[in-house]
């Protein structure tokens, strides 16, 4: 740190910045601070990764450390294989299907909703918007049987319909999320539309919509990983292991009684993150700019 | 708007098409199975499957496995929904309480017609799947519970091994001469309620539940208290590993047990375990199998215990089929070849020899271990009661176990807490 | 600059009229979700909390108020899993939000490198629940895992983190302050809908950061504030799967969270009439709280436009 801010001082004759506020050192700052953070921060993926290199042999010997003493890429081709001729890649297809396809349905038609809730004054608006917080604070747990029933009753059992139909009136999170930030957008945008003639559906679509790009880029990441990472939902409603996603296969290869191949869990564990990380590098990008589709013209 | 169109058309075309690719026209009989297990299972029962397919064109075997844990909640919301397999696999500590709620068919049916055919099985093996008298459940390979000793920390400690009917009091002492010798403890942890429920067995031929499995089997704490002031003996001396680092360690699996990572000479588990424990310690290391240390002048405490069944459901579509299925499963040495005694030593005689010459080091020892128990052991239980899993999870360990092991209150002053509120569920149930 | 922001929010309710059709128009797709898909199964959770519905049997008979009796003065691990969920709620909540918050700010900027940095921050909160992020955190907070290792370079000899009763729910706040990406998303999200040109006119007005920071960053944050505080506080008491992969309610029910509980009981003893009771008088709870957080909101939540359902 020394030598930085000595070098870095400048010499003119003008009163001098004081040495923590130059520019250089407060870059050096923020990296060196921000960047260690980061590094303890990724550790447990980095070991993660690490071990899903280790020998079957090394895995409960060699635990703490992150490089395995003798590589052993085998663990990925081992779990890849999955389960009797049903490998990984239909995993993965079902799962980005089951993502993909709940993501855009539940984001959509949050945004949809969370207008109606945040811009149109109606009869019983509160109370639904009450009911609709109530709806995340009882545990699945308790409402799986039931449901169960449900689905079985329309014959929807071993499909995907019990996973996606429910998610055409959005989720109650992004809902609620959504609002808050359509909350924040000031009103007069809403009003010079309306004088120019925009219903309410026109205001929607062109003023508050474009405005929303950082909230809904924010839920979509939220929502893909969610769908990704779920499992006890599935687990009750897909029978057959041509259908079974990414995270219920992760947890089929475990059987604390018997045999177990951690490195292969651990090889697909890491694999599985990919996709996650994915979207979520390609999506925050528009997080960064959102600022300048969202700069208010006000 | 061009994206959100797109956006709608996605959607139809995924709800259109999604049926489709899901209906497939079936004209054969379809039975369901469905299993526990890890990947090495699944790859050996699908195999298995697939070859009596082949034998069998006009069945269709649907099948669906989960880990142990999911296998329960998935199953049971199945059984309320009246949506069960025809075929489940079950577990020993479960199957009464699935019986009591009518969601197994009794198989005696089958077996007086022949359909499962039990000729080389002996009756001991199938004792485990009885309840009430009836067979609810055909055993799927036999396990019993085995200490496993590393020979070569035996060896390095300069210690002899002990004879097979050895004593809690042998026991003792060389799990703190190996912590003397080798600063390593002489066994993990040895809390599992099947020790509790053994231990009665040994000193009084009593079982843990009463026959009716309406209260507990014993009147007596002192055996129990006895056994756990063993256990704080040990866990002070590092003779066994402490109750608090296990559970820092958490219940991962076979694979973790300290002997595996040399940081014990001596192991608990099921007979069948013995192969993923070898596996994971790798070939050049060496191990032989114990009977369960018995009380002086005591009785084995080694039972022959059903690792797992298969069960037909009373919501089976087709159970004839069912049946045949099981009966080819267990009897088949073609099957049985392809599955390798991975669910524990076959039942079926001709099934087993016909094994013999193929085995692994691991797999041999089990072998010859399940043998040696068959010799001497202690009669079979009965299937614990159905209130078992709430004893034991909400009792035994949370209110018993833990705080003694954490030195929160005496074995004294806890055993008589167990047996009262153990022996409430019970009457309650 | 405080002064416009007042006057904000002091603005008359704007003049949209009251719109039945269009309202329900658009939460329609809500609505029809909820009363084809949600509504029968917590009607239903509803009943069976006052019966002693068994999933196995499939039946149950009506048993009045015994299920809340139990819980309240016969069921010591009920009050366990209590006092477990209430002190990982008054710890684990303000932390993430603190956290989610603070990295949140540190990276609201144009940086070079900014991009990677939020990546490495939000990885953590993408590990799942998968078997191998049990194994996971079991070794980082081991024996000789990062965390000791960590103290021990300080100086400090670490306890036995998952062993000890007195640690163990510890491991578990530390697990989710670590996985603060998700609110910590909002905040970025939420810190790129202010205006630039409130911060330009601040700077003109000679505002240094801090002051920015109290005067414009926080009021205009505070909706997306109140927004991760009601959803942490809802999180916070389901909290479930961290417990459910690493510690299984272990040592001495310290961790037996009640989410965790509830799924016990309703999966693994089949007492769903039980643990549906146990279920309502959660969501009874966190309705109330929720219902006070929203109640304070007029006096720290600043909106741009007061219309919104509550």
């Amino acid at each position: 740190m020394a030598a930085v801010d000595y070098s870095a001082r400048p010499v003119v004759v003008r009163p001098p910045t004081p040495w923590h506020q130059h520019a250089v050192f407060r870059s050096i700052l923020y990296h060196g601070l921000v960047a260690t953070a980061a590094l303890i921060m990724l550790y447990p993926i980095l070991w993660l990764v690490g071990s899903s290199f280790k020998p079957p042999d090394e895995i409960w010997t060699n635990q703490t450390a992150i490089l395995p003493i003798e590589p052993y890429p085998q663990n990925y081709p081992n779990g890849w294989a999955g389960f009797g001729g049903i490998s990984f890649a239909t995993f993965y297809r079902n799962s980005l299907f089951y993502a993909t396809l709940g993501t855009l349905l539940s984001v959509s038609a949050s945004a949809v909703v969370a207008y109606g809730f945040a811009r149109v004054r109606f009869r019983g608006r509160r109370l639904w918007f009450a009911i609709m917080l109530l709806t995340l604070m009882l545990p699945t747990q308790v409402q799986i049987i039931p449901q169960y029933i449900v689905f079985k009753q329309l014959g929807w059992l071993n499909t995907f319909y019990p996973l996606l139909l429910p998610r055409i009136g959005g989720s109650a999170f992004f809902i609620f999320m959504i609002i808050q930030f359509i909350r924040s957008i000031p009103v007069d945008l809403d009003e010079a539309a309306m004088i120019d003639g925009a219903n309410k559906i026109g205001i929607f679509l062109r003023v508050i919509l474009p405005q929303l790009t950082p909230a809904i880029i924010t839920a979509a990441i939220f929502s893909f990983y969610w769908t990704w990472d779920e499992f006890l939902v599935p687990l009750i409603y897909l029978n057959s292991p041509e259908l079974y996603l990414v995270s219920l296969a992760l947890r089929t290869f475990s059987d604390p009684s018997g045999q177990t191949d951690w490195g292969a869990i651990f090889a697909m564990s890491a694999l599985s993150l990919l996709p996650v990380f994915v979207i979520f590098i390609s999506f925050q990008r528009y997080l960064v700019e959102g600022i300048s589709t969202t700069g208010l013209k006000g | 708007m061009k994206n959100r169109k797109l956006v709608f058309i996605l959607i139809a075309i995924a709800l259109l098409v999604l049926p489709t690719l899901l209906a497939a026209a079936q004209d054969q009989t379809v039975v369901r199975i469905s299993w526990w297990g890890s990947q090495n299972r699944h790859d050996r029962t699908i195999a298995t499957i697939e070859l009596y397919e082949e034998l069998n064109p006009d069945i269709d075997i649907v099948y669906e496995f989960q880990g142990w844990g999911d296998h329960w909640t998935k199953l049971s919301t199945q059984a309320a929904g009246g949506e069960l397999p025809d075929i489940m696999q079950h577990d020993y500590a479960r199957i009464e309480e699935w019986v009591a709620n009518g969601l197994l068919m009794p198989l005696d049916g089958y077996i007086g017609s022949g359909v499962i055919d039990t000729m080389n099985i002996a009756d001991s093996s199938l004792a485990g799947g009885m309840v009430d008298g009836q067979m609810y459940g055909i055993n799927l390979g036999n396990n019993s519970e085995v200490f496993t000793l590393d020979t070569d920390a035996f060896a390095a400690a300069g210690l002899e091994l002990p004879a097979l009917d050895w004593t809690w009091t042998q026991f003792e002492e060389i799990a703190n001469q190996i912590q003397d010798a080798l600063g390593i403890h002489g066994i993990g942890v040895l809390t599992s309620d099947q020790l509790w429920k053994s231990q009665y067995m040994g000193c009084c031929d009593q079982w843990a539940y009463a026959p009716d499995g309406m209260s507990l089997g014993y009147e007596d704490d002192q055996p129990l208290i006895d056994y756990y002031n063993m256990l704080l003996r040990l866990q002070e001396s590092g003779g066994m590993q402490s109750y608090e680092d296990s559970v820092a360690r958490g219940d991962q699996g076979v694979e973790a047990q300290l002997i595996v990572s040399q940081e014990a000479a001596m192991a608990y588990h099921w007979s069948n375990q013995i192969v993923a424990v070898w596996n994971a310690s790798g070939p050049e290391r060496n191990f032989v199998m114990y009977p369960i240390p018995r009380p002086e002048g005591g009785q084995s405490q080694n039972y022959i215990k059903p690792s797992m069944f298969f069960a037909v459901t009373s919501q089976a579509k087709n159970p004839d089929e069912a049946a045949a299925f099981i009966d080819w499963f267990v009897n088949s040495v073609e099957a049985n070849e392809i599955l390798e005694a991975e669910r524990g030593v076959p039942v079926s005689s001709v099934v087993r020899e016909s094994l013999l010459p193929n085995l692994g080091a691991a797999q041999a020892e089990m072998f010859n271990y399940l043998g040696l128990i068959e010799m001497d052991n202690s009669p079979i239980r009965p299937a614990d009661p159905a209130a078992h899993a709430d004893v034991v999870g909400n009792i035994f360990g949370p209110e018993f176990v833990e705080p003694v092991m954490y030195g929160m209150i005496s074995p004294e002053e806890a055993a008589p807490y167990l047996r009262e509120e153990a022996n409430r569920i019970l009457a309650a149930q | 600059m405080a002064a416009t922001l007042t006057k904000a929010k002091r603005r008359k309710p704007s003049n949209f009229g009251q719109d039945n059709l269009v309202g329900y128009l658009f939460i329609g797709p809500w609505l029809a979700a909820f009363f084809l898909f949600t509504l029968i199964p917590i009607a239903v959770s509803l009943v069976l909390s006052f019966t002693d519905y068994n999933v196995l049997s499939n039946s149950g008979d009506f048993i009045g108020l015994d299920n809340f009796q139990r819980m309240f003065f016969e069921d010591r691990r009920y009050a366990r899993s209590v006092n477990a969920t209430l002190k990982y709620v008054v710890f684990a909540v303000p932390l993430r939000l603190v956290f989610a918050l603070g990295v949140a700010m540190l990276l609201n900027t144009w940086r070079r490198g900014v991009g990677v940095y939020r990546a490495a921050f939000y990885a953590p909160s993408i590990v799942g629940g998968s078997i191998a992020v049990a194994v996971m955190w079991r070794e980082i907070f081991g024996n000789d895992g990062l965390v000791n290792f960590t103290l021990n370079l300080l100086g400090i000899e670490g306890p036995n983190w998952l062993g000890r009763p007195e640690t163990a729910i510890w491991t578990l706040i530390i697990l989710a302050a670590w996985q603060f990406g998700s609110p910590m998303l909002i905040f970025l999200a939420g810190l790129k809908n202010i205006p630039r040109h409130l911060y330009e006119s601040a700077e003109i007005d000679g505002a240094n950061a801090f002051q920015r920071f109290l005067r414009i960053t926080l009021p205009m944050l505070t909706p997306i504030i109140f927004f991760n505080l009601i959803m942490q506080l809802i999180s916070g008491f389901m909290v479930f799967t961290q417990a459910f992969i690493v510690t299984q309610g272990k040592p001495l029910d310290t961790t037996l969270f009640y989410a965790l509980y509830v799924y016990r009981r309703a999966f693994e003893l089949n007492e769903m009439g039980y643990a549906s009771a146990m279920a309502w008088v959660m969501l009874m709870v966190i309705a109330l709280l929720t219902a006070l957080v929203f109640r304070s909101s007029s006096y720290w939540v600043h909106y741009e436009s007061d219309e919104g359902p509550a």
